[in-house]
Formats: C-alpha cells, structure tokens, sequence
C-alpha cells in the first residue's frame, strides 16, 4: 500500500477505518479533480472522496458522514451537463464507478439487477448475445453509468420510441439520506402504495443513492433501417420531423443537426455526412422487417416532399453504427470550432421547433455568440450550443445571458425547462420560471420527507428560498457556480 | 514552481466531456478520475497554469498512464493526449523527480545491443535452470537465436533492441512471407540499435531523441523502412514531430507496419491451405489508436487461418504498454485480466498480436500469443515443408 498517514481529519479518518486507505481520497489535487463534470459550472473543492463497494458500505459513510454534519454528494462518470455531481460547500463525494457489478440477468422477466456504477453501454453490450439491450441511451451513453442515468431520468436519442429512464427503471435499493436502506418499486408490474420509485428517479441525489437498480431489458429490433436526409435549412428538416409523426409514423429516434455541427462531426468520424446541407436529419425505424422497410421508404416520400435535397439509408450495421458514433460524439466535436461549450437543454413542442430554431439563432447572434444545434427532433428536445472562448473576458455573462433568454423563449413556446440532462445547479434557479411558489414548495416537502436534515445534494435542483439550500446557508454558491 | 511547458492550445481542446473514459485502460480498472486521461488532463491544467505542485498523487496519476492513446482516438476534440503525457513525463523526469539511476541505466542499455543480447541470455539461462521465478512475469525466451540474413534491397526491415534480442524468430518469419511476396529486405540489426520509444514514454526525451536521430542517419536511403512491432513504427512514424527535422518527416513518411505494407500486395502471396486455426486479433494500442492501420493485420490473416475473431473490448489495452508491465506490475496485470476475460470470451486457439510487449505481456499469462507473421509463414510454410514456426512466440498446438 502507497503509503498515507491516516488523516487528522477525524471525519476522513472515520472513513478510512471502514473503506480502508486507498478508497479515501484527501489529496488536495484529486479533491479539486472531481469539482468539475461534463459541464461548465464548477464546484468547490470536494471534501474527502469514497469509493464503497457495496450497499453496506454506501450506508456507512452516509452515516458517518451524517455524524460529522457533513453533506453527501454522489458521482457516477461525471459526464452530466448541469452540474448536478459538482461539490457544493466540501461535501463527502461518494464515487459510484467501483460498483460496477452486473448482479443478474432474468431473461425471462425481461429484467438486471445492476450496480448504479454500470456503464451504460457495458449493460447493452452484455445483453447483446442474448438479444436485449438496455433502451435509454444519451450520447454519452460509452461513458456515463446507470445510477447517473436513474439521477437524471436520462433520455437519449431512442427514448423517443421506447421511453426515458423511469420507464426503464422498476426497482431501486437506495441507502436514504439518514443511513437506513429501502427498496422503491418492486418487480411486480403494479407495486402497492405509492410509486416512491417514480418520485426518486430523477432524484439527482437530492433523495438518497441508489445502490442496486433492477432495470428493464428490451428485445433487441429484428430489423433497422438508418436513413440520413439532408436539407437547405433547418427549418426545413424539423417541419418534415412534425410530418412524419403526423403521418402515424413513430421513429425510434429522430435526431436533427445544424451545418455548423454536422461539419465538426464529420471531420472526427468520416461518416459520409453532407458537410454542405443546411441541416441533416437522421431517422432510425426498428421493428419488423415488412414495417420498416414500408416506414423508411414513406418518411423517405415525407422528406423529399419537404425538401430534403438527399436521402441516404445506411447500407448495413457499419454505416449505421458511424452515423450514431457521429450523432454521439457531437457535443465533444465541438472543440473543433471554440475551445468550450455551454449545452442548453429545453423541450418545446414539435410544433415550436423551427420558430424556436429561429429564435435561438438570433439570440445567439445578438449576442455575439456563435451557437450549434443537435438535437432530438422527435421529442421537440432541444440542446443548442453556445461555442465560446472561456480565456475572453466578458463571454460568459454574454453565454449566461444568450442561455437565460434560449429558456424563456422555450417556456414561452409551451415547452419545458429540461429535457433531460438535469437540473443541478444549472436550471436551479430557473425554476421559478415554470413553477409557482405552491409548486416548489411542495416539490422541497417531498424532498425534506426522504432528506430531514438537508444533507443529500445540498444546493441542487430547488432554487434557495425553496431548498434546504438556506439551512446548509451556502451564500457562496451562485457567484461561484460559474467557471 | 515547475511548469509543464505545453501548447497551451493543445491543453485547451479537452472540453471535460468524458468520452475518454471507457478507453482508458487505467480508468477502467480503478473507477478513479485522477486516474482517467479527463483527470490527468486537469492535473496537467492544475499545474500549468494554478500553480499546482508536483506532489506524490499528482505523479503518480501520471506514472500510472499506460500511454496507450486509447484515449485519442475516442476523442471527438482531438486532444493529443500522447504528446501531452510525453512532454509532463518528460518534466517530471527533468526536474529530479523520478527515474532512479538503475532505471535509466537500463534505458540506456537498450541502445546497446549486444548488452541486450546478453541480458536476455542470461535470462532464459536463468529460466532454464529454474532460477527465474514465475513471479517474474517473463515469457520464455529464447537461448541462442542465429543471425538474420539480408535477403535483398526491396525496402529496411527494423529490427529494434528487446524484440530482436526476445523474437527474432518473429522477424525470422517475417522475412519469409516478405520473400514469398517476392521482396528481399535488409535487417537493420545492430546500424539502429533502438527506435527510442521506451525512452520517450519514460520521459527520457534526450535519450529518445539521439535514438531517433541514429535511425535517420542510418536510414537515409529512401528505401521503405518495415517495422513489424507497433510500438516501435508508431514511435518511428512520429519522429518528424519528435525532432522537427525535414530528414525526420521524410523517414517518419516511409516507416510502414509490415501488415499495413504488405495488405496492397497481397496479390503477391500464393494461394495456400489456411491453419485450421481460430485466430482472435489482439489490436495492440499503438497499431489502432496511434498508426490506425489495425484494419491491415486483419486483411493480411483472412487468407491464412479458418476464423478470425473480434475481441469484444473495443481495442482497450492489454497493460503491456512497453516497460509498463515491467514497472507498474499491479496495474499491468489488473488490465491485463481484462484482456484475458475478453479473450476467454472468444475462445480462440490462439491470439494473434503485431507487438512484443504484448504478445509477451499475454504469454507471460499463458496466452498463446503469436505474431500475425508468424501465423502467415506457418501457412506458407506448411505448404512448402519449410519449418514451422518456433520460439518463445511460435508455441502453436499442432
């Protein structure tokens, strides 16, 4: 063992007697590692970092960490984009990735039991030989875990079709906030009492850590058919979205990106993407052979209808599997065209799309701000990104102000605050604009049943003055969520 | 205060976005962010530009980086990670602050082939009297290995220090499918004694220079220069960068893996009986995430074996990484047991694996890891009667 004297610290100490050395973490540089996520906002630097093993050891640091006053954040692969895994005021951090166990397949339930540290794209990858995959799958699914998943009700492009997480998701064991152990939900398809399950899901670790997960699996599709339309504009490829699901037909996903992206997206993977189109859409329909073929060649009629200047259908599992790599890796793509990103992350009706599409462009423009758009057009699913210098001074108030107006235009236009990444820090103090005073505060008393003492994910999710935000009294906190 | 001194640009493009993750071998086994290339590209930024000292943790997260590149090609941003993580170990060395004096005289060994020579004699002597413990982790190696001939003047084939001192067997059969080809080569034996790049990913960059500098000078011809060790044509490919040279950029633009060469002339090769083999390819890191040219080792097998099969790990690293598995045994072998689940998972009769530190990282766990060259002279020579293949390599179940 790499020697460190146990700490001083009697709360690091106490952790080190139950995790042992190496899985307590108090070096001042790996501490300040785990202030960022996938995001722009940073946090603090964390307390002392954990990495349990297992539901029992969850449980004692949270108590331990309850006998010292000190708050608890969880972590999976910090790969959230609203700052939802970032340490407020030096809380404990519990990291979730060494609990990464696949504990059981039932393939005759159609269910696995995961640890909340499994990989997205691992549980898919070991369904594969037998036929299933997890369904949920955000573009960081290669990188992002399934308790990160179940924090966020994460989404994803084939949500659409088959659901968000919650959907996914039938029963947890969570260590709540004070230490004790529940199991919400239940395998039953109709659980009694009420759905705890569905109120933690979504959670953002404000209500406790899931620490065994029962998911569903789904039957993989016998057959797919990619198609990849290009179009002059954007308007154009989100109109022929709303034709298609009018037309009765029901992708498994729909996802549109904007010249700017498709451009840096295809100079990392070499897909074959139209770098010149305006925009491209790229439609996926699963299911029966007969049907997908009929459903593929009718939005193929759809699109040309709308303008769509080509329409290619990926030739087999290789082209398709690029052209999703494409679509996944975008928002990392970016880094091609400004060194940061700020990801927004609203829904609006399908309908809205292309004058919310317009609005979003103009924002941007005024203020001087280039932006990108990908997005799941299925879902009316925004997420525009505001490409920016972070070494410019001035740029992040001018971001800060562009991503405020993006929301309200959002809201405006009928739709929703977040889609899926979350709330964190980022939408917290949003909140307001789509809920009402009653709304939130009923939201805080569900919070305050499953966390009296404020102690889970302090300073997330619920603006201050309607969070335990005010009894943790981290005043510090929105000056400095910012990087 | 140490300053790492790296293009500021290059540091800048990391976005934090974590795709990286599930391609870092060390990520992988540990969970651990400092121990993630998203972490260590912090650590870099911590230090560069907050001031951040180079503490203990802080070196170890680096020390600990396999430098498989794995990272690179899951990045959409671009990140050269590898010349980042080169230059920080380059610093870290420079400032005193790692790389005790018998490791670099080891390093400096490598440059001397006959001491390498002897050394990996007095090793298998060792192995044949029982003295070297298995604990070792070393393969078998070979005790005497005749001299390669040269065969013609068609292009260079490398033959570089551990690998010829462990593997000549290997450049052995690759000289031999290069002449059924109908190409004669030039070993380059003891006129470049080692391309440098265990010294460069030590942070020995002096050292790495001067090897590379040798190999220009001695490669200066304009013949085609063929490596058949992916670490070794990755390092050389990359010498116009390492010395900034025009000589450098025109050897580094005709350095080609053996496979990569040979796969546009395969017309070349007769038509044999395949081994009734299943062969699963073992991508070594810097053949698929720093050459890129993987594809080629499969386009060269096809027409020898039964099957080919696909690892299911995505081409994560084996922990061999050159010296790694020599210096961080713990954490080579933590990885390594995930390459060795994958592979059980194909079942293969035996693994096929463009690199030394590799295929002898997986032999020394009892995998029966053989050069693709090995398995495509094997074919040619059960045809022609010719020997088979042999050495620490070569033990194929017949």
């Amino acid at each position: 063992m790499r020697g460190r004297p146990v700490s001083a610290d009697p709360l690091v100490a106490a952790l080190c007697a139950v995790l042992g050395r190496d899985r307590v973490r108090d070096d001042a540089a790996e501490r300040a590692l785990l202030a960022h996520d996938a995001s722009v906002f940073a946090g603090g630097a964390a307390g002392p970092v954990c990495f349990p093993t297992s539901t029992e050891e969850v449980r004692a640091v949270v108590r331990i960490a309850a006998s010292h006053g000190s708050a608890v954040v969880p972590r999976g692969a910090g790969t959230g984009l609203a700052g939802g895994a970032i340490p407020l005021g030096r809380p404990v951090v519990v990291v979730t990735t060494k609990m990464n166990r696949i504990l059981e397949v039932d393939r005759d339930d159609r269910i696995a039991w995961v640890e909340p540290g499994v990989v997205n794209l691992d549980l898919t990858k070991h369904l594969r030989p037998l036929g299933f995959h997890f369904a949920p799958d955000p573009s960081s699914q290669q990188a992002c875990t399934i308790g990160g998943n179940v924090a966020n009700n994460s989404g994803g492009p084939h949500c659409l079709a088959y659901g968000v997480t919650s959907q996914h998701v039938l029963a947890l064991d969570v260590v709540l906030p004070d230490g004790e152990v529940v199991r919400l939900g239940g395998l039953d398809a109709e659980p009694p009492g009420y759905d705890l399950r569905g109120a933690f899901i979504g959670g953002e670790g404000t209500l406790g850590i899931a620490t065994r997960i029962a998911v569903r699996i789904t039957k993989n599709p016998p057959a797919v058919r990619t198609l990849l339309l290009a179009f002059d504009s954007i308007e154009e490829a989100a109109t022929v979205v709303g034709r298609v699901v009018a037309a009765g037909i029901v992708p498994a996903a729909m996802e549109v990106m904007d010249r700017g992206i498709t451009v840096a997206v295809e100079n990392f993977v070499h897909a074959g993407y139209p770098v010149d189109a305006g925009a491209v859409l790229l439609v996926e329909v699963d299911g029966p052979e007969a049907g997908t073929a009929l459903d593929a060649e009718r939005i193929a009629e759809i699109g040309r209808a709308g303008g769509a200047t080509s329409v290619r259908t990926a030739a087999g599992e290789e082209e398709r599997a690029l052209l999703w790599r494409g679509r996944k890796t975008a928002f990392g793509a970016v880094a091609q065209i400004a060194p940061s990103y700020y990801l927004h992350d609203t829904v609006v009706p399908r309908a809205a799309l292309p004058q919310v599409l317009r609005a979003v462009y103009e924002i941007a423009e005024r203020h001087g701000l280039m932006v990108v758009n990908v997005f799941h057009a299925g879902d009316g699913n925004l997420h525009p990104l505001l490409l920016f210098d972070p070494r410019e001074p001035g740029t992040l108030a001018r971001v800060h102000a562009a991503g405020r107006e993006i929301v309200e235009v959002s809201l405006a236009a009928g739709g929703v605050l977040s889609g899926e990444h979350g709330v964190g820090v980022e939408k917290r103090d949003y909140m307001p604009l789509q809920f009402s005073d009653v709304d939130l505060d009923h939201q805080n008393r569900l919070r305050r049943a499953f966390d009296p003492a404020c102690r889970a994910n302090p300073g997330k999710v619920l603006p201050s003055g309607h969070s335990c935000a005010d009894i943790q009294s981290l005043e510090r906190l929105p000056a400095g969520v910012w990087a | 205060m140490t300053t790492l001194g790296l293009d500021p640009e290059e540091l800048g493009r990391c976005v934090q976005c974590g795709l990286c993750l599930p391609s870092c071998p060390t990520f992988r086994v540990t969970g651990d962010e400092s121990q993630s290339p998203r972490g260590r590209i912090a650590l870099m930024r911590a230090v560069e530009h907050e001031g951040a000292p180079l503490s203990a943790p802080v070196r170890r997260s680096f020390e600990t980086c396999v430098q498989c590149r794995g990272c690179e090609t899951a990045c959409p941003s671009g990140v050269p990670f590898g010349h980042l993580m080169a230059r920080t170990r380059e610093v870290i060395v420079q400032s005193g602050l790692s790389t005790s004096r018998p490791v670099r005289a080891g390093y400096a060994a490598l440059g001397r082939p006959r001491l390498v020579r002897a050394a990996v004699r007095a090793a298998a002597l060792g192995q044949r009297l029982h003295a070297v413990p298995a604990s070792a982790g070393l393969p078998p190696l070979p005790l005497r290995q005749a001299p390669l001939r040269r065969t013609g003047s068609d292009a260079h084939l490398f033959t570089g220090c551990v690998m010829d001192a462990c593997q000549r067997d290997v450049h052995r059969d690759t000289v031999r499918v290069l002449a059924a080809a109908g190409f004669g080569v030039e070993p380059t034996g003891d006129r470049v004694p080692c391309c440098g790049a265990l010294h460069a990913h030590a942070g020995l960059g002096r050292a790495a220079r001067k090897l590379a500098a040798g190999a220009v000078r001695a490669l200066g011809d304009g013949l085609p220069v063929l490596v058949n060790s992916a670490g070794c044509g990755a390092a050389m490919k990359e010498y116009g960068r390492l010395l900034g040279s025009d000589a450098a950029r025109e050897l580094a633009g005709r350095v080609f893996d053996v496979s990569e060469w040979l796969a546009p002339r395969m017309a070349n090769l007769p038509e044999v009986r395949p081994l009734d083999l299943r062969v699963a390819v073992q991508d070594p890191c810097h053949l698929r995430h720093v050459q890129r040219v993987h594809a080629a080792t499969r386009a060269v097998l096809a027409p020898f074996v039964r099957e080919l099969l696909e690892l299911d790990d995505d081409g994560l690293c084996c922990g061999a990484g050159g010296s790694y598995a020599f210096f961080e045994r713990r954490e080579a072998r933590a990885i390594r047991a995930r390459k060795l689940a994958s592979i059980a998972r194909s079942a293969p009769d035996v693994v096929a694996s463009a690199n030394p530190g590799c295929s002898m990282h997986l032999a020394a766990a009892g995998v029966p890891a053989v050069h693709p060259m090995t398995l495509v002279a094997r074919a040619l020579g059960a045809q022609g009667g010719a020997r088979g293949a042999q050495g620490a390599q070569g033990r194929l179940g017949s």
